[in-house]
C-alpha cells in the first residue's frame, strides 16, 4: 500500500516535471525576432526637440520573425500607447515607454521576452520616456521636470532595475533625449537647451553618473537631430537629422566615433523623401524607416551604406508609421565605468587652464581679467583670473550655471557659455573659453590650483563638506 | 558497541569537526583574501595572496616560460633572412623570410636591444643592453666573431655613412659610442640626452639624429624638455642639442630619404596638469616630432591621436623607400599608424608657426595625414622594411612573432612565429595587460606610458587626490617591487592588487575595471616578473670600489664624526636594511611641503636607486646629493651636517653601487663591461 501510494506520487511528480518542459518547450522564443514599433497617427513630424523622437498616441510594439514577415505579434496590447523599445544586452528583456490609458504620463516597462510578462518599471510625476539599459544594470530615462513654475525640461536620470533608487544624472536647463550607451561606456544623448532661449538639437556625451558631460556632435546652424545615435560595428554612429530645420526631412547621417565633430557624412545620397530612424546591423548593412514623402507612411527598408542606396522593403503596414527598428540579440556589454561621485561631497572643481584661449589660440583682441558665474536666476559670484589665465573654482554641486567673461574695462563679453553643472566631487577641466574642442591642454601649471579654490557661490562656506581622504 | 555504529558515530564526528572548521575557516579565508585585495568579492583563491615569487627552481620553470620577446629586427641587404633580437631570450634569431622560418638560433649577451648590418651585409651587431656590449655576427657562419665593449646600456645603433663606424647610443649612461669597426675599439664617447635609445644617419650622410626617452630632469612646475642631439657624421662631433618641449618618451627616429625630415615618436605627458580627467586628451597624448631641416631644423610636434582614441607608445618609425610614408608602431594598442608625408609637408608650408605650435595639442589635425591604422598582434615594437620596400615587418614583443605587412596594400597579410612558448603564463597574460592601454578610458595611456621598461618615467604628477595642485608625486619604478609593501609614496595600499584595483580605475585608467582573471594576472606579473638591469655602471662585479666601502660605514655608522651615538632611528640602515633597503615602513624626514596632506611617507627600496632621479616624494631633489645639501640640512634624513663633502660624495658613491641582490656576487651571470671572449 505504501509502495503504490509512493509510486503514485512519483508519477504525479514526472507529470508535473514534463508538463512543464512541454509548456516551456511550446513558448516561443523570440530570440532574432525583430522589434518595430507603428503607429496609426499620422506621424507629421519625424521627431522634435519639444518631445522625443517617435512618440506618438495608440502607436503600438509588434515583433516579427525576419523569416516570416506576413505573420507580426502585438507585445503591448495592454497599453494605449507604447514605443521606444530597446533590447537588454542579454536579449532576455525589453524596455519600453508606455501609457497605459489615455491622460496617463508616459512610464517605463520593461517585458520578460520569454514569457512577454510586463513589469512597470517606474510610477513618477511627469512623463518618463527614451529608457536605454546601461552595462551596469541600472536603467536610464528622460523624465519631464520642472526648472521653475514656467518652465520644463527633460533631464537624465537612472535607477535600479526594479525602479528604485532613482537619481537625476544631468542638470542642466535642457532636454535630455533618445539617450544610447556608447560601447566605451558613455550615455549618447540629444540635448537641447529649453532656458533662456531654445537651442538647436546635439549629441552630448556624459558618463553614466552624469559626470564630464560633453559636446559630442553638433550639426551645421540650424540643424536638428531628429533619432537616437546607434554605433556601428566599424566606429560610426548613424543617426537622422534634418539640416534646414524642416523635421520633415530627415537625413541618414554618419559621424566617426573618433572623430565625431568633424566627420559628417549625409549618408542618404541623392536619395529623397524622409528616414525616421536607423538600426545597424552585424551585417554592415542598416536597417532604416523610410518614406517616401509626407503623404506616405514611414516602412522599413534595408540600407547599404557602402553605395548609399536603400535596399528592398522589409516591413511595411498600410495605415501606420512603422520606426524604431530593434532585434532579439544579444549584444556586446558597453564597458562599466567607475563613478567619481560622492553624494557626502556638496561641490565640485573646475579647473580651465587659460580663459583667453579661444579656438585654436591665445585671443589678442581682448584680455579677460574676471569671470562672472551666472545661475538660473541669480548671479553666483565673481572669480578674479591669473595672470595666466586660469582659475580654480569650487561649486556647489548639481546646479547649473554659465561663465560670462569680463575683460580689463569691466566690460562683459557677450559670449557666455553654454550651460554647466558638476556632480558632487566631480573634477572638471577645460582648456580655454570656446575653444577648439579638439584641442588639448597645454602641459604647464596653472597658477590658479597653487592657491585654494575660489569658493562659488561665497556661502558655500556654511555646507557641511564630507573630508575626502587622500587616496 | 557495533562496528557500524562506531563507523557511523565516525563519520558524524568527523563532519561536525569538518563543519566546525570550514564555517569559520572559510571566514578567516574571506576575510584574508578581502584584506589582500581590497575587495569583498574576489574568489577564494590561494594563489592569489600567495603568488609563487621564486624565479629560480623547479616549480618556477612549470609555472612560468621562456618566452623570446622579439624587441627589434632588420632585413638582411637580398631581403631573404630577417635578423630578429630576442630580448628574452638573449639571442639573434635568423629567419628565413620566405619559408617564414627560424633556421638558426645566436646567443648573444644579456637583454639584447637592437640589430643593425654593416653596409655590405656581411656582419650584424647586436647590442646588448645588460651587458655593456655589441656581439659581431658574422653571417656567412653565423657566429659570434666579436664582442665590443661600449658605455652603460648600449641600445640603438647605426653605421656612419662612410661605414667605417658603429655608433652605438648607451641608454643607461645617456652617452654616444663611436666605435672603430676595423679596430673594434670605441673611438670617441659622446654626451647624448637623457636615457637615449633611437639613432639615426641621415641618407644624405651628413647628420646623426639621436633621439632620448626621459625628460632632462628639473624641478616640478617647469615645463618639460627633452633632447635630440644632432653629431656630424663626419666630425663625430656634437652640432647641436635640440630642445623638445613637453614631449619624451622619443624612442626612436628616421629620416627621410632626401634629409629633409627627421621623424621620431614622441609622447606628451600633461603631469603638470592636475590629473582630473582622462576625457580631452587631459592625462597624456602621442604622436611624432619632426626637425624640418628645410627651415632652419625647426621642431614641429604633430599628434597621431584622434578626439575619442588615442594611439599610445609609438615606438619605432620607419620610412618608405620613396619618402612619402612614415610607419610608426603603437605598442600600447597594438596597431601601426600610416604617415602621408607629404601631407605633413604640406601642412608644415602652409602653417604658420603659431599654427603649428597649437596642433601640437590638437586631437583632430591627424586626419591630415594619418592615411591607415594597420592592426598587429601584441606589442609591437620594432619594424623594418624589406629591400624593395614592399614587405613591411614588425615585432610583436609580447606574441612572439613578427607580423607582415604590405605596403601597397597597407593589409596585415600574415605573421611569422618565431617558437615561443604556445601557452600563455598568467604572468605573461599580467605583462600583456601592463604593456596594452585596452584598460585605459578610450586608450589614453597603459602602464608602460608613465613606467617604460617597467622602470619609472623620471616626472612628477599631480593626481589631484584632494584639490589640485596638491600632493604631487615622483613617479615609482616597478622593478622587483614584490618585498616591498606598502606601495604609493603614502603608503596607503597595502598589496599590488589594492593598488592596481578598483581605486586605479577610478582616479587612474577612468575605465571599467581589471576583471578579477586579470587583476590576478597583471599582479602575478608585478610580483615574479621584473627584474632589475645589473648596475654594471656603479658596480660592475659585485664588489665594492674603496671610496663605495667608505660610504658604506657611513651609511651603517652609529655614531657622527663627533663620536657622538646617533639616534637609531635616526640612522640610514634603520630605515633602509638590506635586502631591499626599506624597512617597509611610513616616516617622517622632514619633506614635507605645504602643498602635501600627508605627514608621513612611505621609506622607498634604495636598489638601482642610480637610475631614479629626481628623488624624494615629489621630485624636488635633482640628484643624491641633494637630498642632503639642499633638503636634509635639519639632519632629520639622517645625520649628514657633521660630514665633509669627501665623505658625503662616498656615501652617495656607495648609494650608487646598490642593486639588486642577484648581483651581489662576483659569480652572476650576468655579463659586465670587461668581458670580451677570446678567439
Amino acid at each position: 500500500m505504501r509502495f503504490k501510494s509512493f509510486t503514485i506520487f512519483l508519477n504525479l511528480i514526472l507529470a508535473g516535471i514534463g508538463s512543464m518542459y512541454f509548456v516551456s518547450c511550446s513558448q516561443p522564443t523570440m530570440d532574432g525576432m525583430m522589434i518595430i514599433t507603428q503607429s496609426a497617427e499620422l506621424m507629421k513630424d519625424a521627431g522634435t526637440s519639444e518631445s522625443s523622437p517617435g512618440y506618438a498616441v495608440n502607436s503600438q510594439i509588434i515583433a516579427l520573425d525576419p523569416q516570416n514577415l506576413i505573420e507580426t505579434k502585438l507585445l503591448t496590447k495592454d497599453f494605449k500607447s507604447a514605443c521606444a523599445p530597446v533590447i537588454s544586452y542579454d536579449g532576455k528583456t525589453m524596455l519600453f515607454a508606455a501609457t497605459e490609458k489615455e491622460g496617463d504620463n508616459w512610464q517605463i516597462w520593461e517585458m520578460v521576452l520569454s514569457n512577454l510578462k510586463c513589469r512597470q518599471v517606474l510610477s513618477m510625476q511627469g512623463d518618463c520616456i527614451d529608457p536605454a539599459y546601461l552595462p551596469s544594470g541600472r536603467i536610464l530615462f528622460s523624465r519631464l521636470a520642472e526648472i521653475n513654475s514656467e518652465k520644463k525640461y527633460y533631464p537624465i536620470y537612472t535607477c535600479m532595475s526594479d525602479g528604485s533608487d532613482i537619481k537625476q544624472i544631468s542638470y542642466h536647463p535642457h532636454n535630455n533625449f533618445a539617450s544610447s550607451v556608447l560601447r566605451d561606456g558613455r550615455i549618447l544623448t540629444i540635448t537641447s537647451s529649453v532656458y533662456p532661449e531654445k537651442g538647436n538639437p546635439m549629441f552630448l556625451a556624459l558618463r553614466p553618473d552624469g559626470t564630464k558631460a560633453e559636446l559630442f556632435y553638433k550639426g551645421n546652424s540650424g540643424s536638428s537631430i531628429l533619432s537616437r545615435g546607434c554605433e556601428t560595428p566599424d566606429g560610426k554612429i548613424v543617426f537622422i537629422e534634418s539640416e534646414n530645420g524642416n523635421k520633415a526631412d530627415g537625413k541618414l547621417v554618419s559621424v566617426s566615433y573618433n572623430r565625431p565633430l568633424h566627420t559628417r557624412i549625409n549618408i542618404s545620397g541623392d536619395l529623397k523623401g524622409s528616414f525616421n530612424s536607423v538600426l545597424p546591423l552585424k551585417s554592415g548593412k542598416y536597417l532604416v524607416s523610410w518614406r517616401a514623402s509626407g503623404n506616405d507612411r514611414f516602412g522599413l527598408y534595408e540600407f547599404n551604406p557602402d553605395i548609399k542606396e536603400l535596399g528592398n522593403l522589409v516591413y511595411q503596414n498600410a495605415g501606420y508609421d512603422v520606426t524604431d527598428a530593434t532585434m532579439v540579440v544579444q549584444s556586446d556589454l558597453p564597458k562599466k565605468l567607475p563613478s567619481e561621485v560622492d553624494m557626502g561631497v556638496k561641490t565640485g572643481l573646475l579647473l580651465c587652464q587659460d580663459i583667453n584661449f579661444t579656438g585654436m589660440s591665445k585671443n589678442t583682441d581682448s584680455h579677460i581679467s574676471m569671470i562672472k558665474l551666472v545661475g538660473i536666476d541669480s548671479t553666483m559670484g565673481f572669480v578674479k583670473v591669473e595672470e595666466d589665465g586660469s582659475f580654480f573654482l569650487k561649486i556647489k554641486a548639481d546646479t547649473p550655471f554659465q561663465i560670462h567673461n569680463i575683460d580689463d574695462n569691466g566690460q562683459v563679453l557677450n559670449d557666455s557659455c553654454d550651460w554647466i553643472y558638476l556632480r558632487p566631487n566631480e573634477r572638471r577641466g577645460c582648456v580655454g573659453c570656446h575653444e577648439d574642442q579638439e584641442m588639448v591642454p597645454e602641459n604647464r601649471y596653472c597658477l590658479s590650483v597653487s592657491k585654494d579654490p575660489v569658493e562659488i557661490p561665497s556661502i558655500l562656506k556654511n555646507v557641511q563638506e564630507k573630508k575626502i581622504e587622500l587616496e | 558497541m557495533k562496528r557500524t555504529n562506531k563507523a557511523f558515530l565516525t563519520a558524524v564526528v568527523l563532519c561536525v569537526f569538518g563543519v566546525i572548521i570550514y564555517v569559520p575557516g572559510r571566514k578567516m579565508a574571506r576575510k584574508h583574501v578581502n584584506y589582500i585585495t581590497a575587495t569583498e568579492d574576489h574568489p577564494l583563491l590561494c594563489t592569489s595572496c600567495h603568488i609563487y615569487k621564486q624565479k629560480t627552481g623547479v616549480i618556477a620553470k612549470l609555472i612560468n616560460a621562456d618566452y623570446l620577446s622579439p624587441i627589434n629586427l632588420t632585413v638582411s641587404n637580398d631581403g631573404k633572412q630577417l635578423l630578429v633580437v630576442a630580448q628574452d631570450d638573449n639571442s639573434l634569431l635568423i629567419v628565413d623570410a620566405e619559408n617564414q622560418k627560424v633556421i638558426k638560433k645566436i646567443k648573444v649577451g644579456t637583454k639584447p636591444h637592437s640589430v643593425v648590418l654593416d653596409r655590405n651585409g656581411k656582419k650584424a651587431y647586436v647590442s646588448n643592453q645588460w651587458s655593456d656590449n655589441v656581439s659581431v655576427i658574422d653571417l656567412e657562419s653565423l657566429l659570434v666573431s666579436d664582442t665590443l665593449i661600449t658605455d652603460g646600456g648600449p641600445a640603438g645603433m647605426d653605421i656612419s655613412s662612410n661605414g667605417r663606424f658603429l655608433y652605438v647610443v648607451n641608454s643607461y649612461s645617456s652617452t654616444l659610442s663611436v666605435i672603430d669597426l676595423q679596430s673594434g675599439e670605441e673611438k670617441k664617447r659622446l654626451a647624448a640626452g637623457n636615457n637615449p635609445t633611437g639613432i639615426h644617419v641621415s641618407p644624405a650622410g651628413k647628420d646623426v639624429y639621436i633621439t632620448s626617452r626621459r625628460a632632462n630632469i628639473a624641478p616640478y612646475k617647469v615645463p618639460l624638455i627633452s633632447e635630440v642631439t644632432l653629431v656630424d657624421d663626419n666630425t663625430q662631433r656634437i652640432v647641436q642639442r635640440k630642445n623638445i618641449d613637453a614631449a619624451y618618451l622619443m624612442e626612436n627616429v628616421a629620416v627621410t630619404p632626401s634629409g629633409d625630415l627627421a621623424i621620431f615618436s614622441i609622447t606628451r605627458p600633461k603631469n603638470l596638469v592636475p590629473s582630473i580627467q582622462v576625457e580631452r586628451g587631459f592625462m597624456m597624448t602621442h604622436g611624432i616630432g619632426i626637425i624640418d631641416q628645410k627651415n632652419d631644423g625647426r621642431v614641429v610636434q604633430l599628434l597621431l591621436d584622434e578626439p575619442n582614441a588615442y594611439y599610445p607608445d609609438p615606438f619605432d618609425v620607419v620610412i618608405s623607400h620613396d619618402g612619402k610614408r612614415a610607419f610608426v608602431s603603437h605598442s600600447g594598442v597594438d596597431c601601426i599608424s600610416v604617415v602621408d608625408i607629404d601631407s605633413i609637408r604640406a601642412l608644415i608650408t602652409e602653417s604658420t608657426p603659431e599654427e603649428l605650435s597649437n596642433y601640437s595639442n590638437h586631437l583632430g589635425i591627424s586626419s591630415r595625414y594619418v592615411i591607415k591604422r594597420i592592426s598587429t598582434g601584441a606589442n609591437p615594437k620594432g619594424l623594418a622594411l624589406s629591400p624593395d620596400g614592399k614587405i613591411l615587418y614588425a615585432a610583436e614583443m609580447l606574441a612572439d612573432r613578427i607580423t607582415v605587412i604590405n605596403t601597397e596594400t597597407l593589409e596585415n597579410i600574415g605573421a611569422i612565429d618565431l617558437g615561443g612558448p604556445d601557452r600563455i603564463t598568467v604572468a605573461r597574460q599580467g605583462r600583456r595587460l601592463l604593456n596594452n592601454a585596452g584598460h585605459t578610458f578610450q586608450n589614453q595611456f597603459s602602464c608602460y606610458t608613465c613606467h617604460p621598461d617597467t622602470h619609472e618615467d623620471g616626472l612628477v604628477y599631480n593626481m589631484a587626490s584632494i584639490g589640485m595642485g596638491r600632493n604631487v608625486t615622483n613617479t615609482q619604478s616597478l622593478r622587483d617591487i614584490s618585498e616591498t609593501a606598502p606601495f604609493k609614496w603614502n603608503g596607503k595600499n597595502h598589496t599590488v592588487y589594492k593598488q592596481d584595483g578598483i581605486r586605479f580605475s577610478t582616479v587612474l585608467t577612468r575605465n571599467e575595471p581589471f576583471s578579477y582573471k586579470n587583476l590576478d594576472a597583471i599582479t602575478a606579473y608585478i610580483l615574479t616578473g621584473i627584474p632589475y638591469p645589473p648596475n654594471l655602471q656603479n658596480n660592475p662585479v659585485g664588489e665594492l670600489t674603496e671610496s663605495q666601502v667608505r660610504g658604506k660605514k657611513f651609511f651603517e655608522r652609529s655614531a657622527d664624526n663627533f663620536g657622538r651615538e646617533i639616534p637609531e632611528n635616526n640612522r640610514c640602515i634603520t630605515c633602509h636594511p638590506a635586502p631591499f633597503y626599506t624597512n617597509r615602513k611610513l616616516a617622517d624626514v622632514s619633506t614635507i611641503a605645504a602643498t602635501d596632506d600627508s605627514i608621513l611617507f612611505d621609506t622607498p627600496h634604495l636598489n638601482n636607486i642610480y637610475a631614479s632621479p629626481p628623488y624624494l616624494h615629489d621630485g624636488r631633489a635633482m640628484t643624491l646629493e641633494e637630498i642632503w645639501t639642499l633638503y636634509g640640512t635639519d639632519d632629520k634624513h639622517g645625520i649628514t651636517s657633521d660630514m665633509t663633502k669627501t665623505q658625503l660624495n662616498e656615501l652617495i658613491d656607495y648609494l650608487l653601487s646598490l642593486s639588486a641582490p642577484e648581483y651581489k656576487h662576483k659569480n652572476s651571470n650576468v655579463e659586465h663591461a670587461s668581458f670580451k671572449p677570446k678567439h
